[in-house]
Formats: structure tokens, sequence, C-alpha cells
């Protein structure tokens, strides 16, 4: 039976019990992340990290925890009440909705019933998956707006605009998985890389390297949390927010983390089944019963490592590189490369030799290559009529400004109306 | 009913939030002071603010948001796509490539024009 | 898990006009991304004339060879006669658009914005009026449109039929906004327009969605169908129609949907005015005449004393409202909601005779209304175009050649024998005549009679005032106005001496089911 079957015959309770174990799993894993990252950070730079509340300071993201619960909740006085009130809360709880739709394991046997690990599946369980990723976006935008201050409203329209061009990235990377997966389910397309099958990852490099920087840019990480680059926008669209609400976002923004790791497992690494060899140990006991729960978290934390690293490696982007590179490089890439696939598979199908394939993709090559060193390289004719798209009627000053030299003030004993008119006079005018 | 359980963890997730940030207002201390309520501009005097969440924003922004709208689209086409590709076979390559180059005039447009470039 | 998918048969040779014109839409598109500014004008113009020549060829090809009076795309595009007649029709007129677009002498640079990006009334923007260029994307956007009417007048099943209207709707808002003078009101035309368009486009959604619901298919055939041959609840159905006849009433600019046609003819660029007044026209009558007749014909009991009533009220609006007008652009407005009216009289005799009459006029009305707009772009002042009718006093002592056309045009519009205008209005009385909506005909002629005064008004401002001192000047067109305001009136006399051959064409068969 597929997951799909086992899933639908699940009585509502069971259903609950479920959710509550997803629910729960999610907030542990936050709190553990949360201390994890500290502590790998504190490790690539030299320093111990939290290490003084409970063992190796595991503790120190509960008691945050409760220390923000118990701060004050300011509300500014422009500030949009509902809105203001709601956007935490759409933040944390969309972030939660995508787990729905992730297999943890396989067939277990829970409370007498069998059925799977995974709290729910359909044919279009994908969709889902991009369907929540979308709504979290809204809490960023309201809690931005919302505020009434300048600040949170331009971290929020960054924010946003940076997650939906980093969306289409994702979406795209998807279809290549879909197509030798031929489903939108996630159990199926994880039965798919099981049993014999490679892993996509493997099976569509590509593919899955676009999705690993597309999840990074739609979780507003780094090297990509320009939504709240400190130096820029203080803390981005949360600026305003303090106690419980701030905590919510920082809440949602780690589950999302957990999250689009987890989809990267489901989709490229293999889901829950074991990796590697380990797959054929006693005859693949070790794809079964609770133990792919360990393979799927091991694969989640591995995600996750690589989160934090990237954080402690690189430094923030510029705002214009990062639209550069997910609109001018990923995006092209991948539809190239979904056109590659497609073809290549579609030949493969129609009975197309092995031989003959790799001549295509030869002949193929040397033409692109041909194409592109017989170009001829000129550099690009600025466009005259372009329209800046930023800036405006806003007067700029010049780039080349000279700004004036203060005239020497005299001594002491002038008389303060010269005084105050070489003052004027320094002043240098924006809009010379 | 295969959505029953997304509702249920939908109202696990947002009953959490939601309850989290209702209590914050019991939990939480109240200290007025009339400067916490002003926006935050970084200790100077907020600038005055026409409506809430301010007046305009950048045009870019809207680009951003139409282009996404336009490759959400192709995305979502190339989803059913995608899972009946291996049935529709040449004749579906053959579609597909006539689809993605069509979105493809729009993009070189796009970015000939200086739609992607911000600055 | 994969089933063989069954792919629908396509006649290329028959759909090869609409894809011919697509193409030549992307073609556009990525000319104006590679193509250097200064070439692109000249690119253009060959491109977009090219195109439309070889998609009436193609037309004229597959008419020899014996259309089967088919549809394809698994049924979605009909191929029967009164779709190619509108083919032709809308190519032919798209052409006589084109060239007025093409245009740039009567305004240097094109009566279309350099720069749509500038704000209007700044530096930027008077320096911009002044330069030779002109936005030219306004060419692929015009055959994206015509395109969309051509699928649009042509879908049988609803959901093509929307996916037309987008395609023929979108361009046109946007270049009803790129006027180069009196630029905020032409982007208040294209947002009045886009607004208003945009609901017009969700009832036609809505409506599709509930006849959904009742017939369980978008097809017309199987909507005809369900309507004809079950007991079940009609209130969907009458409901759905309702709404959907809303959107397509919307887009023929039928009286009392017409509002958005004043300030949007107004506003807009002429030519695109032209554009719309012409092509819009066709495209959208087209599809009303195919829901009615295909999908709604068997039930036409339930709802004909409904539409008739719409009927009346376009044409008495049109013509009452028409008099009032002080600007010409209104002023044929409101003449083109009352067409609407007289159109919707040739739709509602539901038979041959009625689509012969209902093409026939489509055809006719036209050509004369891009002539008129072209020779109303030729009226001009210091700031441009000078539309208000006082300024158009004693235009036969200065300029008599443009005078008697436009005379000759107005005449056509009024329906006076010799003119195309006559014998269009003649065909659709007859056949709501021998449809038996008599009523409706007097009421149609009372309404063109009143519609003859404001004609008139504006012939004898024409001919028996005396022209102001500061008046409007004339200019003279150039090559492409000509061409477009020659071939419009030679259409309506043609049509007006010689209209057989024609009514021949439109008169040669019915919708594909």
């Amino acid at each position: 039976m597929s997951a799909r079957e086992l899933i639908a015959n699940d009585p509502t309770w069971l259903s609950l019990v479920k959710a509550v174990l997803v629910f729960a799993l999610l907030l542990v894993i936050t709190i553990l992340l949360i201390w994890f990252e500290r502590r790998v950070l504190g490790r690539m730079q030299q320093r111990p990290g939290p290490n003084r509340v409970g063992p190796f300071g595991l503790l120190q993201t509960v008691a945050d925890a409760l220390k923000l619960a118990f701060k004050e909740d300011i509300r500014p006085k422009l500030a949009d009440n509902w809105v203001y009130f709601l956007a935490p809360a759409i933040s944390a709880g969309a972030a939660f909705l995508a787990f729905s739709v992730i297999p943890l394991g396989g067939q277990v046997n829970l409370f007498g019933y069998q059925t799977s690990l995974q709290l729910a599946d359909m044919p279009v369980s994908l969709l889902v998956v991009l369907a929540c990723s979308s709504v979290g976006v809204y809490g960023i935008v309201l809690g931005g707006w919302s505020s009434g201050s300048p600040y949170p409203l331009l971290g929020a329209l960054r924010s946003a605009a940076q997650v939906i061009s980093y969306e289409i990235a994702m979406g795209l990377s998807f279809v290549a998985v879909i197509l030798f997966a031929g489903s939108l389910s996630t159990g199926d397309i994880v039965d798919a890389q099981g049993q014999g099958g490679v892993w996509y990852a493997f099976l569509l490099p590509v593919s899955f390297v676009i999705y690993v920087i597309s999840m990074v840019g739609e979780t507003n990480r780094a090297p990509f949390d320009l939504a709240e680059a400190e130096s820029e926008l203080i803390g981005g669209y949360h600026t305003e927010y303090s106690s419980i609400k701030f905590a919510m976002f920082f809440l949602g923004e780690y589950v999302n983390m957990v999250t689009v790791s987890a989809v990267a497992t489901t989709l490229f690494l293999g889901g829950w089944h074991a990796p590697f060899w380990l797959g054929g140990v006693g005859g693949g006991v070790l794809n079964t019963g609770w133990w792919p729960l360990l393979w799927f978290l091991l694969k989640v934390v591995f995600m996750l490592f690589i989160f934090v690293w990237l954080r402690g490696a690189l430094p923030r982007m510029r705002y214009d590189q990062f639209m550069k590179l997910g609109w001018k490089v990923l995006v092209p890439v991948n539809l190239v490369w979904i056109v590659a696939v497609v073809a290549v598979r579609t030949m493969r199908n129609t009975g197309v030799g092995t031989a003959q394939l790799l001549t295509i993709i030869g002949i193929v090559v040397v033409v692109v290559l041909a194409i592109v060193l017989l170009l001829p390289n000129r550099p690009a004719a600025s466009d005259v009529e372009e329209v800046p798209v930023t800036g405006g009627d806003h007067p700029l000053p010049p780039l080349d400004l000279e700004v004036p030299k203060v005239p020497k003030r005299k001594p002491v004993a002038a008389a303060p109306a010269p005084e105050l008119s070489a003052e004027e006079e320094g002043v240098p005018d924006g809009r010379a | 009913m295969e959505y029953v359980p997304i509702l249920l963890l939908f109202v696990l997730g947002f009953g959490f939030a939601v309850f989290s940030v209702t209590i914050a207002e019991v939990t939480g201390p109240r200290r007025f002071n009339k400067a916490k309520q002003e926006g935050y501009e970084c200790g100077i005097e907020p600038s005055p603010q026409p409506v809430v969440g301010g007046g305009r924003m950048p045009v870019a922004y809207y680009l951003t948001a139409m282009l996404f709208i336009l490759f959400d689209i192709e995305m979502v086409f190339l989803y059913p796509f995608a899972v009946t590709a291996d049935a529709l076979g040449v004749f579906g390559l053959v579609e597909i490539v006539l689809f993605i180059a069509t979105v493809a005039f729009a993009y070189a447009y796009v970015w000939r024009r200086g739609g992607l470039d911000w600055n | 898990m994969t089933t063989p998918a069954s792919l629908p048969d396509i006649d290329y040779a028959g759909v090869a006009p609409v894809l011919i014109i697509l193409g030549a839409a992307c073609i556009g598109v990525l000319l104006e991304a590679f193509v250097p500014r200064s070439q692109r004008w000249a690119v253009q113009v060959v491109l977009s004339l090219l195109a439309i020549v070889v998609a009436a060829i193609a037309l004229g090809a597959y008419l020899y060879t014996g259309p089967q009076n088919t549809s394809t795309f698994a049924g979605s595009i009909a191929l029967d006669r009164p779709a190619l007649f509108l083919w032709g029709t809308l190519l032919a007129l798209g052409l006589g658009s084109i060239l007025l677009i093409a245009d740039r002498v009567v305004e240097p640079g094109g009566a279309f914005v350099a720069q749509a990006g500038i704000r209007p009334g700044t530096m930027l923007d008077k320096e911009q009026a002044n330069r030779s260029s002109m936005q030219t994307e306004v060419f692929p956007l015009a055959l994206f449109s015509l395109a969309g009417m051509m699928i649009f007048c042509s879908a049988n099943d609803l959901l093509s039929m929307f996916v037309a209207l987008e395609v023929l709707s979108l361009p046109l808002y946007l270049m009803c906004g790129l006027a180069r003078r009196r630029r905020l009101l032409s982007q208040e035309a294209a947002v009045k327009y886009f607004l208003l368009g945009a609901f017009a486009s969700a009832f036609f959604l809505y409506g599709v969605a509930l006849l959904y619901g009742y017939a369980n298919s978008v097809k017309l055939a199987d909507i005809a169908n369900a309507a004809g041959g079950t007991n079940r609840s009609d209130a969907l159905l009458f409901l759905g129609m309702g709404l959907l006849l809303i959107g397509l009433l919307f887009k023929g600019s039928v009286g009392p949907f017409h509002t958005w046609t004043p300030d949007v003819y107004q506003g807009a660029p002429t030519p695109m005015t032209a554009f719309m007044g012409a092509c819009t026209k066709v495209a959208a009558f087209g599809a009303i005449l195919r829901v009615l007749m295909v999908a709604f014909g068997s039930t036409h009991w339930e709802w004909q004393t409904i539409m008739w009533v719409v009927a009346g009220i376009s044409m008495l609006l049109g013509a009452i409202l028409g008099i009032t007008q002080t600007d010409v652009k209104r002023m044929i407005a409101y003449s083109s909601v009352a067409h609407a009216g007289f159109l919707l009289v040739g739709v509602l005799a539901l038979d041959g005779s009625g689509i012969r009459a209902t093409l026939f006029y489509l055809i006719s009305y036209g050509f004369t209304t891009i002539a008129a707009f072209g020779v109303v772009s030729l009226v001009r002042d210091g700031t441009g175009e000078s539309t208000s009718l006082s300024s158009w006093a004693g235009l036969g002592k200065r300029s008599p050649l443009l005078a008697g056309i436009f005379t000759f045009l107005l005449l056509a519009l009024a329906g006076i024998p010799l003119t195309s205008g006559f014998v269009s209005k003649f065909v659709v009385f007859a056949a709501g005549m021998s449809a038996g909506i008599t009523p409706l005909v007097v009421l149609g002629l009372i309404a063109s009679t009143i519609a003859a005064f404001f004609y008139l008004r504006v012939i004898v401002l024409m001919y028996f005032s005396e022209p102001a001192a500061d008046g409007p000047t004339v200019t003279l067109p150039g090559m492409y106005t000509t061409a477009a305001i020659t071939l419009g009136t030679l259409v309506t006399l043609l049509l007006g001496v010689y209209p057989s051959f024609m009514l021949d064409w439109a008169g040669t068969g019915g919708f594909v089911v």
C-alpha cells in the first residue's frame, strides 16, 4: 500500500495525534536548532557559545523564550492594531503548515494502526508546500506595513520581493523532480527514490543546487538576510515588535528553516530512506519501522548545518547582486535545465540509444559553445530611453560633488552677524 | 477528507501562535512612555507619516511582483506537464519548448529593458 | 498512473492566420529587446504590415481550398464561415489601424508617447513631447490584441473565449494610456478602461462558472444541449448567461454597459480609438452572435425580451446623449453606442439573415470608423488634436476636401443612401422585421433619426459657419494616414453602391456547433 492509501485510512483521532506529534517535533527541533546554531557559530568564531543554562547550554533557548514572554509588549502609536496583532501569528502559524505533507518515515504501527509516518498526503502535496511558503510572506509584509514606521516597511518590501523572487527559482527546481517521479505527491516522490532508485540530488544536481540556494533566499537567512540588514534597516520588518510577538517572527523563521530542509530531504535526499549502502544492511531492515525517522532527522540536521555554515562563512550580499543572482542566473539556468532534462528523457523514452543520445548532447553542446564563442564581444550599448526604476525624481547630489570649503572663521572678536552668514555659505547645496 | 489533517495542524499552529500573542498582553509589564510608542528611527524624531504604513513605495517592487506572477503561472503550468510528460512524448516536448520560448521572449524583453536591474 | 493522453487534431492551415499574427507579435517583442532604438519603428511597421498581409493570404488560401466548416483544437476554435469572415474583417480593419498607428507625419513622432515611464507635466515630459520617436511596443501589442480578437470571435468554448478576451483587452488597456499629448487624460482613460474592463471580465468569468455548474461543460454546444434536454433548474443557466452577456456587452460598448466608452474614446490616442472602435466592436459582436445563437439559441423565448430592451436602451442612449456632446471623439463614441444597439437588432434576429446583416454591418461600420478617426487626427492646433466641435466651425471653407470626406463618413454613420451605412442599416432592420421584432425596428428608425441630427449638426457647422480666427489647422497627412483614410472611405463608398458581393460573402453559412 502506498503512503497515501495508508494515510487515507487514518481515523481522525489518529490524525490529531500525528498533528500534535508533528507540532511538538517542530517546536523541539526549533529549540534545539537555535542552540545548535549558536554553538556551531561559536565554534566557527573561536568561542564557546551558550554553555551556562542546562547541560551544554541546551536550555538557553527555553530561557530566552520565557524571558521574552515577560517583556513589555509595545505597540507603536501609528500601528494598525489588528494587522499588527495578526502578522506575527500568521508568520508563525503558516510556517508549521508546510510540514504536514512531509513524510517522516515509512509504514509503522501507531496505537495498533498500520499507518505511515506522515500527517497528510495528496496528489498535489508539492503545491501545498508552495502555497504554505507563500502564506508566510503575508506575515512579513503585513508586519512591516502595519508598524507605521519607515524602516519596517522598507524591510518588509525588500523581504517580500526577495521571497517571491526566490520562490520562482525554488518552484522551477521542483519541475525536474516531478518529471522523474511522475507525481506531485511527496510520498510518491520519496518512494521513487527508494528501492534501487537514485537520490535526485545526484540525478538532478542542477536542480538540487538551485533549490539549496533558493531555500536560503526564501527563508531570509544569511548571506541573503537583506531584510534585516542591521546596518541599513535596523531589524527589518520586525523592528517595532517586542515581547512574544517578536518571538513569533523568530519562531516562524526557524520553523521555516526546518521545513525547507525537510522539503530538500524529501525531494532530493531520498526522504526517510537509509543513506547509501545502509539500506541494504540486513535485507533492508533499516528502512522499516521507526528507523526511517532517524535517517530523516539526520538528513534534516545535515541541511540545517549547511544553513549555519553559510551564515558563519559568508558575508551578506548586496541587494542588487542578490536580485541579479535570482532573476538573471537561477531562473534562466533553471529553464534551460528543465528543457534539457525533458528532452533527454523524451528521447530515452522514444528509444534513442545511449550512444546516439550522447552524440546529440555533444552536438548541442558544441553548437552552443560555438555560438557563445563566435558572438561578438561588444559592450552592451546603454539604452538611453531606459527609465531608472528606482530613484525617480528625487533630487540627488551629483556624484562628483565638491563640498565648498568653509571659509575660515574670523577671530573671536568678530560680530555675530557675519559669522552666521559664513556658516550659511558653508552648507553644501544638495540640489546643485 | 485528505485535507483534514492539514486543518488540524493549522488549528494547532495558528492556535498556538494566536494564544502566545494574546497572552503577551497579560504577562508583560506595562510602563507607559511616550517615546516608546513612536516609530523607531534610531533615536531621532520620527518623520511624519501620512497614513499607516507610509506613503508610496518604489515602483520596482511592483515590477517584481508582476514578474513574479508571470513566472509563477509559468511554473504552475509546468507542474501538470511534468506529471504527464512521459505520456505526452515528443508532442509534449515540442509544446513545452514552445511554451518556455514564449515566456523567454518576455523575459528577454524585460532583461534588455532593465526590468531586472536594481540600483 | 500515466494514461496515454489523447492529442487534439489541429487544422494548422485553418488557424494559420491567428498563428501568424501571434508569432509576429512574439517576434515584435524580441525586436523591441534587441533592435537598436533608432531602427525599431521601421522594423516594427514592416513586420506588422507584413504579418497582416501574410495572415490574409493564409486565410485566402484556406478559403480557396474549401473550408470544411469544422472546428479544431478539440472543438475549441470554430472554423466556420462567420468566423472566417470575421477574421478577414479583423485583418482588414487591423491593417487600417496599423497604418494609422504607424503615421509619424501628422503628429511629429507619432501619436504615441516617446517614453511612457516619464511622469506627465515634468520637464522631461516636455522634452519627450518633441522627440521624434515613439513607444514602438505599440505594434506588437496591437498584434497581440488583434490575435486575441480573432480567437475571441471564433472560440467555441467559454474558457478559450475568456483567454482571448484577456489577450485582446490587456494590450488595449495599456495602449489607451500612451497618448503623446494630454497624457493625464490618456492615463485616466486607461485606468478607467482597465478597472471597468476588469469588472466586466470578472462578470464574464463568474458567468462561465455558473454555466459550468449548469451544463458541466464550458463548450457552447454542450450548454445548448443541456438547456434543451433537461428539467434542471434554469436559475443557474440564466444567471450565468446574464453575467456572461454583461461581460460581452461591455466589450461591445452596448448601453447601458457603455459608460467607459466616451471617456476612453476621448482620452486614448486617436489611432487607438480607431482600433478600439472598429476591431473591438467586430470581435465583441462576433462573440455575442456566436454565444447567443449556438449556446442559447434553443432557449431564446426566455431571454429575448430582455435583450430587446437592452438593444432599445442602447440605441436611445447613444442617440440622445450624442446630441449633447461638444467633442468630436465623444460624439463618435456615443454614436458607437447607438450603432451597437442597431447591431443587436441584427443579432436578435437569431437566424441566417441576422448573421448576414450583422457581419455586413460590422465590416462597413468598422471601415467608416477608421476613416473618421483618421480625419479627426488631422484637425489640429498648437496643443495637439482639436476635437472640440466649436473649433471645427467653417472647416469646409478651409479644407474642402477634408470636410467633404468627413461629411461623407458622417452621412455613412447616419445611414444615408449610397453609403455603406444605409445598406447595413437596411439589412439589419430587414432581418429584424422578418424575425418579427418590429417594435425594436421602429425604435431603431426613431433612434437613427435622432442620431442623424447630431451628424448633420457637424456638417452644418463645417459648411455654414465662419471659421474662427485662431481655429485649428488641417495637417497634411502622411502616407500612412492617407492610405488609411482612403481605404476606409473607398470601402464605405463601395459597400454603399455595390454591396451585393459582400452580402453574399457574409451570408454563406452559419455557425458550426
